[in-house]
């Protein structure tokens, strides 16, 4: 906890300092639409947004150093969506195609086990 | 369980073998014909939980060998930035951040075949997030698309351990749609996907801008006014990055191009003020500002700060 705070007021200093140096230069992001100046408020649900995904990549067994890159490289709208959908959103892995095809064989062959058209396990009761 | 549920399960489950057969019967958009294509992508193997950083690794060695590109990021360090341990993979967004720490442009592209098509007819692939499963088991997986074949009706994948692997029109569209239709197209500076529109394009380039490489995404913008010259805010954009590493004189030329279209743009004006003022040409900067003015109040404050920065000098 202490030390994914660290990491998030260090990202967001990072942020801040970027907003900074750029001084009075009004802003690209005016001309393409996204919103230039940000409130206070803004602010604050953004520093919220990104601690909850520091958290949850620290859940989900990244360590504190790969979290700070991984927030340093998300736009604000990216920590957006990613902190309010983390548990839904899909992961692309390889698949584990084999596991998973085991896993699927299992589901059927237990569904037809217990439908009694096959007796593969020894711990199914046939409804039949 | 009573016998009456299995035989609802039973039911479901039948019907949806039965509803899953019904594949609609050409995806492809009709009208427009696509030539077959064959992009000579190097292929890795696979690794567990690593489809996202591969399939980067594979676009940018792409890259790589067809443009000056050099990639920012070891394979190790794709790894790190894209695998979530508990969860067995990478978020389409985390793809996205990993691509453009490695010094690409991550264009989302439309959810559309055409699109996909158009992408790999100008000989750039298409990295597209497919669901292997049913959504009820979903075994999510990311595969650099590198080919079409017209007269087969295949597209060629990276798919797993085989290069080029052909997989059917069909079964693809299948397994593209559970993602929406989701693909990112990575680019190197410069270079413009083929199906893009203006903004979306510049804003790509941007959130490269944003997360350092200004001298990159100055290439890109250029490359842009060459593509949309009417789009005449490239050229604000173009002084604002211009300014940001210190190429003043670029940078005056781009705002100054930029008025000539918008005499009277307050935030260009402000900008171009600034830079005079930065380069010994204090009065000149401030007669520019008296030509600005805006009823928004966060412009106008801008505004008044500039103007006090500019006296203060």
């Amino acid at each position: 906890m202490q030390i994914s705070k660290l990491i998030v007021s260090s990202v967001l200093s990072v942020t801040l300092f970027a907003q900074v140096s750029w001084g009075q230069i009004a802003s690209t992001e005016l001309v393409l639409g996204s919103p230039s100046t940000v409130s206070s408020q803004a602010k604050v649900s953004q520093f919220v947004a990104r601690e909850d995904v520091a958290k949850a990549f620290e859940e989900m067994g990244v360590d504190p150093k790969t979290v700070e890159l991984k927030l340093a490289s998300l736009s604000d709208d990216e920590v957006n969506t990613i902190a309010s959908n983390i548990d839904t959103l899909p992961a692309g892995g390889d698949g584990g195609s084999i596991i998973g095809a085991i896993v699927f064989i299992f589901i059927v062959l237990l569904i037809t086990d217990i439908l009694g058209l096959t007796k593969v396990f020894n711990f199914t009761r046939s409804v039949r | 369980m009573a016998t009456r549920d299995y035989l609802f399960f039973l039911c479901a489950t039948a019907a949806l073998f039965i509803l899953s057969g019904c594949v609609a019967k050409d995806p492809l958009p009709q009208g427009k014909v696509y030539p077959s294509t064959s992009i000579n992508v190097p292929f890795i193997s696979p690794r567990q939980d690593l489809c996202g950083s591969t399939s980067i690794q594979m676009v940018a060695q792409y890259w790589q060998a067809n443009s000056n590109y050099s990639p920012k990021l070891s394979l190790q360090e794709l790894d790190q930035r894209t695998l979530l341990p508990l969860k067995g993979g990478t978020l389409q967004l985390e793809l996205v951040s990993a691509a453009r720490a490695n010094g690409l442009i991550a264009y989302p592209l439309e959810p559309n075949f055409d699109a996909l098509l158009s992408e790999l007819a100008a000989h750039h692939p298409v990295i597209v997030l497919i669901n292997r499963s049913y959504s009820w088991y979903p075994l999510w997986h990311y595969i650099p698309v590198n080919g079409y074949d017209i007269t087969r009706k295949e597209f060629l994948t990276h798919f797993s351990d085989q290069p080029n692997e052909p997989i059917g029109i069909k079964t693809f569209a299948e397994l593209w749609k559970r993602s929406e239709y989701w693909g990112i197209v990575l680019l190197p500076p410069g270079e413009i996907p083929a199906s893009a529109t203006s903004k979306k394009f510049l804003r790509s380039v941007y959130e490269l801008e944003k997360v350092g490489m200004v001298e990159e995404a100055i290439r890109s913008y250029q490359s842009a006014l060459i593509r949309w010259p009417e789009d005449s805010d490239i050229h604000f954009i173009l002084g604002n990055s211009y300014y940001r590493v210190d190429r003043l004189s670029e940078a005056e030329e781009s705002y100054r191009r930029f008025l000539l279209s918008h005499p009277t743009h307050p935030l260009a004006l402000n900008n171009l003020a600034l830079l005079l003022s930065k380069t010994g040409r204090k009065t000149e900067g401030l007669a520019l500002l008296d030509n600005a003015a805006s009823k928004d109040p966060e412009i106008q404050k801008i505004l008044r700060d500039t103007r006090e920065e500019i006296m203060k000098k």
